[in-house]
């Protein structure tokens, strides 16, 4: 079945620029000059279910504009997504009850209450009846092993003890599919291999279907069987891991040389 | 396993799915209060500070009431009243809703990202996802102020519905020129100016303006409808009047909640700050 | 409630100050002499204007709240004046609204980040340490920073109020031009009085976790008593405290002499002035030195 389907999707931003010095502050007022940047042009794709996929690319290369059209934060200015046969643009609300996002740099939590707390009010979110919530809490706190700090509030909780809170808040409604950009970042690689091996539990356990960003090789490696780079909006390579790493390169180095060459 | 918890959003009945967004906003706006208090002293000083601060103003006025005794057709009592409801309305929405007063600061920074993954309504998300202490001092304030202005049920009772309609009105005032971030850059300073207009104009009698100024209260800036109006209606009740206040704070929502929704496509999730040109 | 919104407007630029302001530690050598020694805070002062050059828009949106405040006091002494010629407290209609347009000029236009919000962030967040030790003398490097500011938006208020005054309130019988003179070093001892009782006010942080409170009690005392009406307007019980008080060298002195000069009047109010001005450097100095003493026994 496939789970995420992406035809010739593109989003354009409109950038105002102005030309140098007074005359072209002047200028701009009356007579702005727009620029036009395809950050996302023409991408297309599908993901089957219980695929765990890595989407990467240069900084700026339109990955996260790409997650974000998937997610329906963001409406796409071309193109169809189909999100578990959903339309995000159309019916965002009833898509959210069916994936889960974890934006590595921005917390969702609210670090003044301790992740019990926090899980409640996502249960609440989510429609969880409250007998409901208990049982998943209880389950959440095993796999993610939460249970030395889930009554500590999350602003007293070091980075990593935050970032499975977070991961484990966004899976609180079994989502089918969970988006994570860059989740590790800023963690250290103890915290990272756990990280990874949860994720890995996951998609195991529940079949749940990741699609990954991240600037971290290992991330990748560990994770993803299917590999596509972006840049400049574009895809320019979607390949299965295997097939990527035919020499004894680096994945780091075969990477580079990708980005480089575009 | 994964069974149990499954579609049940989808399929919940509209009165359902209605109360459980209620829920989640006034657990919301729990939380925030709690994080306030946190640090109580901080809390208390707060909201105690804004109540001496509103009060301070009295000041002015007993002073201006020595020179006259009727100012623009009020007196000291009406004043109170004015004071009052103005400080009560500014309270009770920023209790409720100061979000939307930093809209823009969100909308150009891409801020709302997270409220857009989460399976309820997205302004309602927005919009209570903060509260400020000292606009507790304020409503409490608001409330002092009134009843010392002279107590009576019936104008109490209506003293709190025109709270609640120029909380509303300020919010939906401050989301409209808010939302138009999504069109227009640099907005966060003339938003935050309107609305101290309307505040300003808020807290002096009416009478002592005239023609086009009067015109420019009621239809440009929610002013006469967010407390004027009400004022009259109290001092002196008249069914219409109270109806037509209650009207324009419906209008002014829908049409803000309207403009909103149509920039919320613009959105561009702060990709543009990172994006090169 | 009002308050907090017309008060508190911060913006990038300080941020970007506070990183900007290692800079030019020129006349490093004390004993080069007097010029020398005051040369870096003249270059300390040039460089904050430069930078304040660049938010004249921003500045002009504050014109907004400026003239709101100003339109509603024109229309409500309008109402109060109620035949022409008539006179409040001694004072004719164009008088009591010049009045208003003066001090709130000087509120307005004296608002500094550098004197409140850096002083308090400087002392709490420990940053002082490292600054202490800089060739400047603290407390002036920060009244430098605060004339560069004033100096933009003053000279943009006195212009804006100008205009307003002159379309809308019209001219004050007898004024004359050259008072303005006098009136103007009068207007600028009081910014600076006021900038030195904030910074005083700041540097109480050394043994106050939060001085906040008590630099609101200070804006209250000068912004409900001070600006809005003339000291006359008070019952006369009051007036002789009032004189004791900060409005009296603030706000009332400099806004008096422009809407009604006098030639007697002038010295007074100057050497109030200079006499605030010695005791609130003296206080300032004081403080100051107190609490680097405090922050060298006690360590940071």
């Amino acid at each position: 079945m496939k789970v995420i389907e992406v035809e010739n999707l593109s989003k354009i931003f409109r950038v105002k620029r102005k030309e140098k010095g007074m005359r072209g502050s002047i200028k701009a007022i009356f007579k702005p000059k727009m620029k036009e940047i395809k950050a996302v042009d023409g991408v297309s794709f599908t993901v089957e279910e219980g695929e765990m996929l890595a989407f990467i690319g240069p900084n700026g290369a339109g990955k996260s504009t790409t997650i974000k059209m998937l997610t329906g934060i963001l409406y796409p200015d071309g193109g169809n997504v189909k999100v578990l046969g959903i339309d995000p643009t159309k019916r965002r609300k009833q898509l959210a009850y069916e994936i889960g996002t974890v934006f590595g740099q921005k917390e969702q939590l609210w670090t003044h209450l301790t992740p019990y707390d926090n899980f409640r009010f996502f249960g609440a979110i989510y429609d969880i009846a409250d007998g409901e919530i208990e049982k998943r809490i209880e389950e959440l706190s095993d796999t993610f092993v939460l249970s030395d700090f889930i009554n500590t509030p999350v602003r007293n909780l070091s980075l990593g003890q935050r970032i499975r809170c977070e991961i484990a808040a966004s899976l609180i409604h079994k989502p089918k599919v969970l988006f994570l950009d860059e989740p590790t970042i800023g963690l250290d690689p103890v915290v990272k291999e756990n990280i990874r091996s949860l994720i890995q539990q996951m998609n195991r356990e529940f079949h749940t279907t990741i699609f990954l960003t991240s600037h971290d090789t290992g991330d990748i490696e560990k994770l993803c069987k299917r590999v596509i780079i972006v840049n400049s909006g574009q895809i320019v390579l979607d390949d299965s891991m295997a097939h990527l790493k035919f020499s004894d390169a680096s994945l780091e180095d075969i990477i580079m040389e990708i980005y480089r060459s575009r | 396993m994964l069974t149990a918890v499954k579609g049940k959003g989808r399929h919940t009945s509209r009165t359902m799915s209605m109360r459980n967004q209620l829920r989640v906003c006034l657990l919301s706006i729990q939380y925030n209060i709690m994080r306030e208090m946190i640090n109580k002293v901080t809390f208390l000083t707060n909201i105690c500070f804004m109540i001496l601060n509103n009060a301070s103003f009295l000041v002015q006025w007993v002073i201006l009431f020595q020179l006259k005794d009727e100012i623009g057709g009020y007196t000291l009592k009406e004043i109170m009243l004015l004071w009052g409801l103005c400080a009560s309305s500014y309270g009770l929405s920023h209790i409720l809703f100061a979000r939307v007063f930093s809209l823009p600061e969100l909308i150009i920074n891409g801020k709302l990202d997270a409220y857009l993954v989460l399976p309820k309504n997205v302004l309602l998300g927005v919009m209570t996802s903060s509260t400020n202490t000292s606009a507790i001092g304020d409503l409490a304030y608001g409330l002092i102020v009134a009843s010392l202005s002279g107590f009576q049920v019936k104008r109490m009772l209506l003293f709190l519905l025109f709270t609640v309609t120029g909380a509303v009105m300020i919010t939906a005032f401050a989301l409209l020129l808010g939302s138009l971030s999504f069109w227009l850059v640099r907005m966060e300073l003339f938003g935050d100016q309107m609305v101290n207009v309307v505040i300003s104009f808020a807290t002096y009698p009416d009478g002592i303006f005239k023609g086009a100024v009067k015109t420019l209260l009621y239809f440009m800036i929610p002013t006469g409808m967010m407390v004027y109006q009400p004022v009259h209606v109290m001092t002196d009740f008249d069914l219409k009047g109270l109806l037509v206040v209650i009207g324009y704070a419906g209008a002014l929502s829908v049409a803000a909640v309207t403009v909103f929704y149509r920039g919320l496509r613009r959105y561009s999730s702060g990709n543009l700050m990172g994006a090169r040109v | 409630m009002i308050l907090n919104k017309l008060g508190i407007q911060r913006s990038l630029k300080d941020n970007q100050l506070a990183e900007n302001s290692w800079v030019e530690p020129i006349g490093y050598n004390l004993r080069k002499g007097r010029s020398v020694f005051m040369r870096k805070y003249v270059v300390i002062y040039r460089s904050v204007l430069m930078e304040n050059l660049q938010y004249i828009g921003n500045i002009a949106l504050g014109f907004v709240s400026y003239f709101i405040f100003i339109f509603v006091f024109i229309n409500l002494w309008d109402y109060l004046y109620a035949e022409p010629g008539m006179r409040i407290a001694g004072y004719t209609k164009e008088q009591m609204i010049w009045y208003v347009m003066i001090t709130e000029m000087i509120w307005f236009g004296s608002r500094s980040e550098a004197v409140v919000g850096q002083v308090t962030a400087d002392i709490r967040g420990g940053n002082i340490a490292y600054l202490m030790n800089k060739p400047y003398h603290y407390t002036l490097y920060i009244l430098a920073r605060h004339t560069g500011e004033w100096c933009i938006r003053i000279p943009m208020y006195a212009l804006f109020a100008a205009a307003i005054g002159l379309t809308m309130v019209g001219e004050i019988e007898g004024f004359g031009l050259l008072a303005l003179l006098p009136s103007a070093i009068s207007i600028v001892l009081g910014i600076t009085i006021n900038g030195i009782f904030k910074l005083c006010i700041s540097l109480v942080s050394f043994w106050i976790e939060d001085v906040h409170p008590f630099q609101w009690m200070y804006d209250k005392l000068i912004l409900i008593v001070g600006t809005v009406f003339p000291i006359e307007i008070f019952p006369a019980a009051m007036r002789p405290f009032m004189k004791l008080t900060p409005i009296y060298t603030v706000c009332y002195g400099p806004a008096k002499l422009v809407v009604d000069f006098h030639m007697e009047q002038y010295p007074e109010i100057l050497s109030a002035q200079l006499l605030y001005l010695g005791v609130g450097t003296s206080l300032m100095f004081f403080l100051y030195g107190k609490g680097v003493k405090k922050l060298y026994v006690n360590g940071g």
